[in-house]
């Protein structure tokens, strides 16, 4: 291996290399040059990441970086990069529709924030006519509309719900997850700015959505404190994020909304954070007629109540429905999870036979 | 070197670290009883310490990796009833990667390939960082004199280095990461709502993916290794380009397939026998091949397809078929298979066959950049001089500081043109 290395070497005279050390020093040249040009993205993300230490430390690190990159003017290639293709538009659309939402409404208050987000975005008046309670009115060109939206639990299931709930012609779904997000972290992505806009946008007549997985961590308020998770203050701040998130699902009088809890998971610590978070997700549901919260942790349970990673189908046998993570649902944890929600759909008398034809 | 790669392996569990010393030492003390007997003239006791490691071995595989599935499997078969507890273990990662280099290792010491290693340089040899995770499988005849000589710090191939680094991560973050999240993941996560025409583009989407994803993790791996003065042998040879089947596995994760043939295929029988017993032999060593990736029964059929094509092609005689056509039907056997490596279920790849079979519509998810791509990638197939190996030229004759500064541009626009967040290598969860 070793003569076929040298004669290869000797072939190409070019190739023989450098002493380890220049390599090495070159090497960190260019990482350093990367990492100047892209300081503002690193401490970007860095500004993302759960508060902890490691949270702390990289902003540490990153924000003199960035300081001194950006006085040399070392980041202007990404900036022109992220201009050109258009990474920058995206965040100004979401602040925007931050602005729109406006301040966050008690509980109660949900008919306020939408209609004004409509009027602001839309400039149009939305139909008022409540969609479900009218009667059988539709039609493949005035489609039954249900959005999932939701964290990656949504992608693993998503998709399977809307291929099923679409057998009927008279129905369009559509599925957007957005991997690693949730209510914690609006500075990640902001789920109450996307939900208006798809609200504004889709006026949907159900909306399913799924959060939670990600959320089990340190919340920074507006005006930039940290609140501990699962103290006092984080679970009245989050319980306003669940309230403010389930507003403006609602919404209008008679869409449907499903709140998905989560279901139990295989680390036992992660699955105790989930509980705990579910309970939230209950309490605010039972105090909205509108919202309907579901239970999945009896349905990805064994006979003990526990996790289960294979449970038996309809027809006895053994299956996966979860995926090796311990988290997230495999395609059959999915297909049961989305029969259960076209099931809880249907259960609108309203909506009766929109699958049988 | 071993302390870094235990390391790196802990990082992500550091249970499986003692996975890893176990695998080490056993095969380790396995290897020095093998020679030793073998020196000794005790060739039966030799073959039973053999036995005992690569025993050992499949059975650290069994646990982790097939022990659930055939216990779901046979639970099933008795009327669903879980007689056989499940163990619901995480797998570790690499584990097919290291079992395999370990069973070659105690193997060509008993064919009398190569003699034993020193310890240390053994646990270098099966933990060795770059290559741990997804390969390539490399043989202690290969790596063996390269720890044993150490390499020249004086000579360091940085360019060549640099550029297959650059190169990995271009084809990873940027191509892989954009047919998954703009074509391949949204066609096989709900096939029948898409064209005909769509699900076809993301089913050649997935083979150029894949193709990308796991080359390019190769890319990475060799060049980190170049760059610490050891050379990998060659993984992807572009596969694409072949025109037949048994020329696609002389291309295609050519380590694993070169492990196939010298310890399974060869030792079942090879094509010494009957027609026959070749073809069965071509069957099980791709069935098993297929489980390797992954214990469900879709790699199974994956492994099946292979084996059957295979022994299709040694069945026809030799026609002059022009080569456009032995190049169409292998590539469409190709991404007929890895449909079923895709999927997640049965069911789903064949769902993914009845919307490609459904009345044409028009293309809605892929675009003509998209359409571009894939064709431009399945093209670059075909020239063995590309214009990477330009770049990797003119990369090497720099001086070792613009090599340095080349490759941290290189970095911003990978990263640049990558999307956000970008998924685990494909080939990490075998």
């Amino acid at each position: 291996m070793e003569d076929k290395t040298d004669t290869e070497l000797q072939m190409h005279p070019d190739r023989v290399g450098f002493p380890a050390g220049k390599v090495f020093l070159s090497g960190v040249a260019g990482l350093i040059l990367a990492v100047a040009v892209n300081s503002s993205t690193l401490l970007a993300d860095a500004e993302r990441l759960p508060d902890s230490r490691s949270r702390s430390l990289s902003v540490a690190i990153w924000t003199p970086i960035e300081e001194v990159a950006s006085t040399l003017k070392l980041t202007w290639p990404r900036t022109v990069g992220d201009s050109l293709l258009g990474r920058d538009e995206d965040e100004v659309r979401i602040s925007l529709q931050r602005e729109q939402i406006g301040a966050k409404p008690e509980s109660g208050e949900e008919e306020w924030v939408v209609l004004s987000v409509e009027e602001e975005a839309s400039g149009d008046q939305l139909d008022q006519t409540p969609s479900v309670t009218s009667g059988p009115v539709w039609s493949p060109e005035n489609p039954f509309t249900i959005w999932v939206l939701g964290d990656s639990m949504v992608q693993f299931f998503g998709e399977t719900f809307v291929a099923m709930a679409e057998r009927s012609a008279l129905v369009a779904a559509t599925s957007e997850p957005k991997l690693a997000s949730g209510l914690s972290r609006p500075d990640y992505f902001d789920w109450p700015a996307r939900i208006s806009a798809v609200i504004t946008a889709h006026d949907p007549d159900a909306v399913i959505l799924m959060f939670g997985g990600n959320d089990a961590q340190n919340i920074k308020t507006d005006d930039g404190q940290w609140l501990e998770r699962f103290t006092a203050q984080w679970e009245e701040e989050y319980r306003k994020r669940i309230a403010l998130v389930m507003d403006l699902a609602t919404g209008k009088e008679g869409r449907i909304v499903l709140w998905v809890g989560q279901p139990p998971m295989r680390g036992d610590g992660f699955d105790s954070r989930m509980r705990q978070l579910n309970d939230l997700y209950r309490s605010e549901a039972g105090r909205r007629p509108g919202v309907k919260y579901l239970d999945l942790r009896s349905l990805f349970t064994d006979e003990s109540g526990n996790y289960a990673r294979y449970l038996p189908n309809s027809s006895g046998k053994l299956t996966d429905v979860r995926l090796t993570d311990g988290v997230h649902l495999s395609q059959w944890g999915g297909e049961w999870l989305s029969a259960l929600l076209l099931d809880e759909i249907k259960k609108s008398p309203e909506l009766d036979g929109l699958w049988a034809e | 070197m071993v302390g870094a790669s235990l390391f790196f392996y802990g990082w992500w569990n550091w249970r499986f670290v003692f996975l890893l010393l176990w695998a080490i030492t056993s095969n380790w003390v396995a290897g020095s009883q093998i020679a030793k007997q073998l020196h000794a003239g005790s060739n039966q006791l030799a073959r039973n310490w053999m036995r005992t490691a690569i025993v050992g071995d499949l059975v650290l595989l069994g646990v982790f990796k097939y022990y659930d599935f055939f216990a779901v499997e046979l639970s099933n078969l008795f009327g669903g009833k879980t007689a056989i507890p499940l163990l619901e273990l995480t797998l570790p990662v690499g584990i097919s990667f290291f079992t395999f280099q370990a069973m070659s290792y105690v193997i060509d010491l008993h064919r009398r390939v190569i003699k034993p290693m020193p310890m240390l340089d053994f646990a270098v040899y099966l933990s060795f960082f770059p290559q741990l995770v997804a390969g390539p499988i490399v043989r202690a005849a290969e790596m063996a004199p390269q720890i044993r000589n150490q390499p020249d710090p004086r000579r360091v191939a940085s360019g060549e280095a640099f550029h297959l680094i650059l190169r990995g991560l271009f084809k990873k973050v940027v191509i892989s990461s954009w047919l998954a999240s703009s074509i391949v993941d949204d066609v096989f996560s709900n096939p029948e709502s898409h064209s005909s025409q769509d699900v076809l583009v993301g089913v050649y989407g997935y083979a150029i993916q894949i193709y990308a994803d796991f080359s390019g993790y190769t890319d990475i791996a060799i060049g980190v290794a170049l760059l610490l003065g050891f050379r990998f042998p060659t993984n992807f040879d572009r596969p694409y380009s072949a025109l037949s089947l048994r020329e696609f596995w002389k291309r295609w994760h050519i380590t694993l397939s070169s492990w196939l043939r010298d310890y399974l295929y060869i030792p079942l029988g090879g094509n010494r026998g009957r027609q026959a017993d070749t073809y069965r032999n071509l069957l099980l060593t791709m069935i098993l091949g297929g489980l390797w990736h992954g214990s469900t029964w879709n790699f199974v059929i994956w492994g099946f397809i292979h084996g059957l094509a295979l022994a299709v092609e040694r069945m026809l005689p030799n026609q002059q078929t022009h080569p456009v056509i032995r190049w169409f039907i292998t590539f469409h056997i190709v991404c007929f298979a890895w449909v079923f490596f895709r999927a997640d279920s049965l069911s789903s790849a064949i769902d993914v066959f009845r919307a490609i079979g459904s009345s044409p519509s028009s293309l809605e998810l892929s675009s003509a950049f998209a359409i571009l791509l894939l064709a431009g990638m399945l093209m670059a197939q075909f020239f063995p001089h590309s214009k990477s190996e330009d770049v990797k030229q003119w990369l090497s004759k720099q001086r070792v500081l613009t090599q340095g500064l080349a490759f941290g541009f290189g970095l911003v626009l990978i990263d640049l043109f990558g999307p956000e967040g970008v998924a685990p290598f494909i080939y990490f969860q075998f």
